[in-house]
Parts: C-alpha cells; structure tokens; sequence
C-alpha cells in the first residue's frame, strides 16, 4: 500500500511539474552575476546576419553580455508583441514600425529614450526628421531609427529588351509607363505591370504624386474623399482593372506580385528597397534593375513626384529589468559606427545622415539602387497615428471590394472618410 | 489484504483509496479548470465589455451583442459556418463508413491500408493547407494543371465565391476520413459474426446485411463521429485561416465565425466583440448537440 501510494504520488508529482514547466519561459532576461544575456527580436530573416553583426560589434567591447537575435515572421511579430506586453515579457530590445509605433508610445509601453546621448539635438542632428518625428511621441524619443526605405520601380530588363521597349528613366510618367506595360504585354503575353492592392507599396505613392494625403497634419481627421486622395487611388486602381497587363486582385491573392516578378512573370513592379538584398541574394540569375518612380502628369497639386518613405526604430519596454545594458546597446545602434556596419551588411539603408551611400556602394555594381536615395529627396513619410492599427484592415478590405466590383470607389472613400474620422476622433 | 476489518481500518481505506483517485485526476482537473473553466467564464465577462489597448477593460453592456446581431458580416460568417457543416459531415461521414468497411475486408496487408488512411491526421494542418492551397492556385496548381491536360474546364477554385467553401471542404473531409474510419472501424469490429452467420443463412445478401445488421449495430460508434464532426466543423478556423487570406476576393464566402473572431480579436483589436462572436459559436454548438443527444433515441442502438 505505502510503495503504491508512492508511486502514485510520483507519478502526479512528476505530472505537475511538466505542466508547470510548460507554463514557464515568459521572462527572456536573466542576468547571473555579471553575465547578461538579451534577446533582440526582429522580423526580417535577410537581416539577421546585419543584425548579428552589429551586435557581435558591440559584444567585442562588453564581453558580460550576450544578446540573441531571433527573428519572428511578420506575420506572426505584432500578435505576439502584443500578447508579450500585456503580460509583460517584451524582448529586451525590438524593432518598432510606423504602424504600431503610437499604440504602444501612447500606452507607455516603450522606454523614453530622449537622454540617450546627453545632447537632446542628437537625434534630429543626426537623422532624419520624419524619421525622428515617427518615433517620438509628446516630444520624447522613444525609438533609435534604425533605417530608411523608400519605393522605386523595379523591372524586369529581359522582358523590355524582348518586348524593345527603353528602360524606365527619370523623364517618365504614368502615361509612358502605361503604354510600355501594354507594349510589353502585347509582344510577350507576359504581364507589363503588376499592381497589386497595398498601400506602402502601392497606391499611397501616387496619393503623394497627386497631392493628396491620409491623414492631416495634427491627425485629427483622414483624407479619403480628398480630391488628390481620389486621383492617386483611383489612378492605382485603374492600372490593374482597367488594363488587361496586369492580373488581377484574385491572382495576386493566390501568388504576391513579388513572387510573380522574381518568376519573370511581370516586367514592372513597385519595389521597396528592403526587397532588393534579399532578391538578390535569392535570385540571381533575374534580370532586373530599378528606376524612380514615374512621374503623374496631372497631379492636384505639386510637380507630380514623391515616394512612399518608412524607415525602422529599435525599441525596448519601459518596464525592462536590465535597462543600463539595454540601453546602452540601444545607443551603440544610434552612432555612426553601427549604421555603417548595417550599409555594410546591406540589410537596410542606415538612417544616420551620410551613411546610406555604404548601403548603395554595396549594391552599386549590380543595380541602380542610388535611385532610393534620389528619391529620398521628395519622400513622404509613411503615414502613422494611435488608432491605426484598429482600422488598417478596414481600408483594405473595404479597397478589396472595390477590386471586387462589389462596392464603387466614391462609396468606398466616403465609408473609409467616416470611419477612420470616427476612431481619430475617439484617441 | 485481510479480509476481516473493523470498520474503521475499511474507511481509512476507502477513504485512502479515494484520496490516491483524486491525486490521479487532480492535475488533469487542475489544468481543466485553469486553462478551459476560467477561461471560459472570463471570456462571457469580456464579451460584455469594450477592450482597450493592452488588457484594460471597459464594461459595455450588451453593446458588443447589439452591434454582432446587427452585422451582416456576422450572419454571412454564420451561414459560411453552416454551409461548411454541411459540406463536410454528412459525405465525410459516409465516406468514412465506406472506408471503414474496406479497412475491415479480408484483404492482405490491411494494417498498411490502415496506417496510409490515417497519415492525413497525423500531418500538421498547416502544411496540409500549404499543400493544398498550391494544388488549388489556379495558375500553377497541379489540379487545374491536369484538368487542362484533359481538356475539362479549370476553375480558379480558391478566389471564386462559389467554389471556395466547397474546396477547403474536400480538404476537411480527406484529412479526417481516415481518423473516422479508424473509429467506425473499432466499433465495427465490436459487432459479432454470429450475427452475419445468421443473416447470410437466412438469405440476406451483403448490401441487406450492411443496412440491418451493420448500420444499427455500430450506431453508437456512428453517433459519436457525427458529434465530432459536427463540432469540428463548427469550430473551423485554421485551414480556411490558411488557404484563404484577407486580400483573397472570396474572402466574405469563406470566413467562418472562428476566423471573424479571429480578425476582430487580433487584426482590428476588438477583443470585447471578438468574446460575444465566440459565445455565439458555443451557444451554436450546444444547440447542435443537444439536438443530437435527443435525436439519439431514435436511431442509436445501444444493445448488441
């Protein structure tokens, strides 16, 4: 009886302890003695080794800390963000976007990282403004820029030379663009352009082409049924349902316009330059290269040109335990060495003023990315506010339908117009 | 063990007995409660309230009740939900029936038969969706690649209205039917021979024996996959999750009420919503069943 009971009592002894074993693991951090180890989270796999690299710079002069990047698929990166700041496990260090940024700014989610470097002009000396403007929030930093990206127009050089078709230079506007794709299309049956329903790298530009805009200035209320708004998207729009040398919505849903271009299957697209390391290394017998984006000719206001500009920021919680040492990585990844060491690696083009040309020497030779920075000249930044995140789905969706040709474009502008204005209006 | 006792050494060991029965369940009644029983009542308690960023709670009433009935894409969900149901059980079923009585013939290697049937299950259904939704793509697929090499007509099954439902559904049935069989053919297997000797003398041919022998014989097995089924169905969220994303144009005949909840919970944030959205598939799923459970006097036959 007594050797049963034992061996019953082990037996749920050894149950619990493997349920409760399966329970733990929420806090990353731990720090032994002098030892600290961090875990710096991205999304990005392209660049994890740039990322590896900067933090094998920084652990080369502070041999007790060991950091661990991990990266975590888009996808997947902000639910879990999410779920790790509600139960207070954030990462020790993270990237933070334009569109979650002012979600977790205003929540006090995010350390002030304001003093970073003493000198409160550090920041607005050394990057740029939008940059700095988008990781601050009632006038504190709360994230290190990290890099910049803006949208060019990438082709396929092959299907041009097929179709005898001059490449896209800087003289060209939607009009030439047009007729090239149909050209294209026309001698090689294969699609001219590929435009595919998104927003950063899709119609927004044109929205900015136009003169038009998202958001106001002081945000309080959105641009959608703006005039120059209605023509950068409707313009969009067009190109793909107007014209059969793009697919269409339901083929993209099936296979990304990237795919399809990587593939051969298209000779013009709208590319962030975050693409174009990765494409490189993945892709190397594509022929391609890219160009600024073509001009709009009947722009609202302003000449007719502008890009779509996003860029990075490295972040970390408030409530971190290691703090001294996080931030003090935190502010290795703000000097000027750091961001040469990522234009280097040709992970992403360093936000720190002067440095981006490592990015495009180290690409030089195989494309014409000096074409993103050229562009950075006219570049808007990415639109961002508190709500965003709640309603970003929503202006997808109710886009699709118009793709769908379930709901025309001037509805669906006046529905987004209310609905966005009604969550600015509850932050 | 003496079998003479005083009365109060047999309630020490009765009352022993129970104590090392409890300890036995308790980590899987621990665990249930933690992890099902809060939860669940938690969550009737956020689908009266409004969330906020982070884990901050508003009461709200019955707000999240009154905007859920009043939204269209809420009862297109539910009529996705229904209709899924009811492309998946009943044939899944009848498959499964079918197969099961293969999988018991005397045929030679029925054990390899048995283990390639059930491989489906064993399969994560993520890559079973990824795999799919490639032999789907209407322009590379290897579906659409083989109709066009016959010459029938293709269809872009994925991205149109009125296929998509019925395409995640073959998916659903062809990763389950081997599991029911497997099920169906536990129970089959529980039905005496005496019973097939007896009819075969009486004159029954096989497909008689199949309906008055067979059929009410493994009606409890039967009874149990369809309460399955049924729950499975209802609960649907990860394969058409997979194979039908957002910028899909099919996507509002597609998503069903767990991937609604899923949008509104994670996508838009709206986790106050998102509870009343669940509620209504519990409060969906217990009808169901409870309809069954009353049915079951009618067609299940418990005396073999």
């Amino acid at each position: 009886m007594n050797k049963r009971k034992c061996m019953v009592l082990m037996m749920v002894f050894s149950m619990v302890m493997m349920l409760l074993s399966g329970c733990g693991g929420a806090s990353n951090t731990s720090s032994n003695g002098d030892k600290v180890s961090l875990t710096f989270q991205i999304w990005d796999v392209f660049q994890q080794p740039g990322m590896e690299d900067l933090v094998e710079a920084y652990v080369k002069d502070h041999p007790n800390v060991s950091i661990e990047v991990q990266t975590i698929n888009w996808d997947e990166y902000w639910t879990k963000l999410e779920a790790s700041a509600s139960s207070n496990s954030l990462p020790d260090i993270f990237w933070m976007h334009t569109n979650e940024f002012m979600k977790y700014a205003t929540s006090g989610m995010l350390a002030d990282l304001s003093d970073l470097y003493g000198d409160k002009n550090y920041y607005t000396n050394n990057f740029p403004a939008g940059l700095v403007d988008n990781a601050s929030y009632n006038g504190k930093v709360y994230g290190v820029p990290k890099d910049w990206d803006t949208i060019a127009l990438a082709y396929n050089t092959d299907l041009f030379d097929q179709a005898g078709v001059s490449y896209p230079d800087d003289t060209w506007t939607w009009d030439t663009a047009i007729e090239a794709a149909q050209t294209i299309y026309d001698k090689t049956g294969v699609s001219g352009f590929l435009a595919p329903l998104d927003d950063q790298s899709g119609y927004l530009n044109l929205v900015k082409q136009a003169g038009g805009y998202i958001l106001n200035d002081d945000k309080t209320a959105s641009g959608f049924t703006n005039e120059a708004t209605k023509l950068g998207i409707s313009s969009w729009i067009s190109l793909q349902m107007d014209h059969d040398f793009s697919p269409k919505q339901a083929t993209f849903a099936e296979t990304d316009a990237g795919s399809l271009f990587v593939a051969g299957q298209g000779a013009m697209l709208l590319l962030g330059s975050w693409n174009v390391a990765p494409y490189l290394q993945d892709y190397p017998d594509l022929k391609w290269d890219v160009a600024v984006l073509p001009r709009m000719s009947n722009p609202v206001s302003g000449d007719g040109r502008g890009t779509i500009y996003n860029g990075l920021c490295y972040a970390t919680s408030a409530k971190n335990k290691n703090l001294d040492v996080v931030k003090d990585f935190l502010k290795f990844l703000g000097t000027e060495e750091a961001n040469i060491i990522q234009g280097k690696s040709g992970a992403a083009i360093p936000a720190y003023n002067g440095t981006s040309k490592y990015w495009v020497e180290n690409l030089q030779d195989k494309l014409n990315v000096q074409v993103f920075e050229d562009m950075m000249e006219y570049g808007t930044q990415f639109y961002n506010a508190k709500s965003k995140s709640q309603w970003n789905a929503i202006v997808r969706d109710t886009l699709l339908e118009v793709y769908n040709g379930t709901k025309d474009l001037d509805t669906a502008l006046s529905e987004l117009q209310k609905t966005v204005d009604g969550y600015l209006a509850e932050e | 063990m003496s079998n003479e006792t005083t009365t109060s050494s047999k309630s020490t060991r009765i009352r022993k007995e129970y104590f090392i029965a409890y300890m036995m369940v308790a980590p899987t009644i621990i665990g249930l409660i933690i992890l099902n029983i809060v939860p669940f009542f938690k969550t009737i308690w956020m689908s009266f309230s409004k969330s906020a960023l982070f884990g901050a709670w508003e009461f709200a009433g019955l707000k999240n009740y009154i905007d859920m009935f009043q939204s269209s894409e809420f009862w297109k969900a539910t009529l996705n939900t229904l209709e899924f149901l009811i492309l998946t059980v009943p044939i899944g079923i009848a498959l499964s029936l079918i197969l099961a009585g293969l999988l018991n013939a005397k045929i030679r290697g029925k054990t390899v038969f048995r283990a390639i049937y059930f491989l489906p299950m064993v399969v994560a259904p993520a890559a079973v969706a990824m795999v799919w939704k490639w032999m789907y793509n209407t322009e590379f697929g290897i579906i659409n690649t083989v109709l066009r090499a016959v010459g029938l007509p293709t269809n872009n099954w994925l991205t149109n209205p009125s296929t998509v439902l019925l395409s995640v559904a073959v998916v659903a049935i062809w990763s389950a039917v081997g599991y029911d069989a497997i099920l169906l053919l536990s129970g089959l297997q529980a039905i005496p021979l005496s019973y097939y000797d007896a009819a075969r003398v009486d004159g029954a041919g096989g497909f008689k024996q199949f309906i008055y022998i067979t059929l009410p014989l493994l009606s409890p097995t039967t009874f149990f996959v369809l309460i399955m089924r049924c729950m499975a169905s209802l609960k649907v969220f990860d394969l058409i999750y997979m194979m039908v994303e957002d910028s899909n144009p099919a996507i509002q005949s597609a998503r069903p009420l767990l991937g609604m909840f899923y949008r509104q919970s994670f996508e838009v944030g709206n986790k106050g919503y998102a509870s009343a959205i669940v509620l209504w598939v519990f409060f969906i799923i217990s009808i169901f069943t409870l309809l069954q459970f009353i049915g079951q006097k009618k067609w299940v036959n418990y005396d073999i």
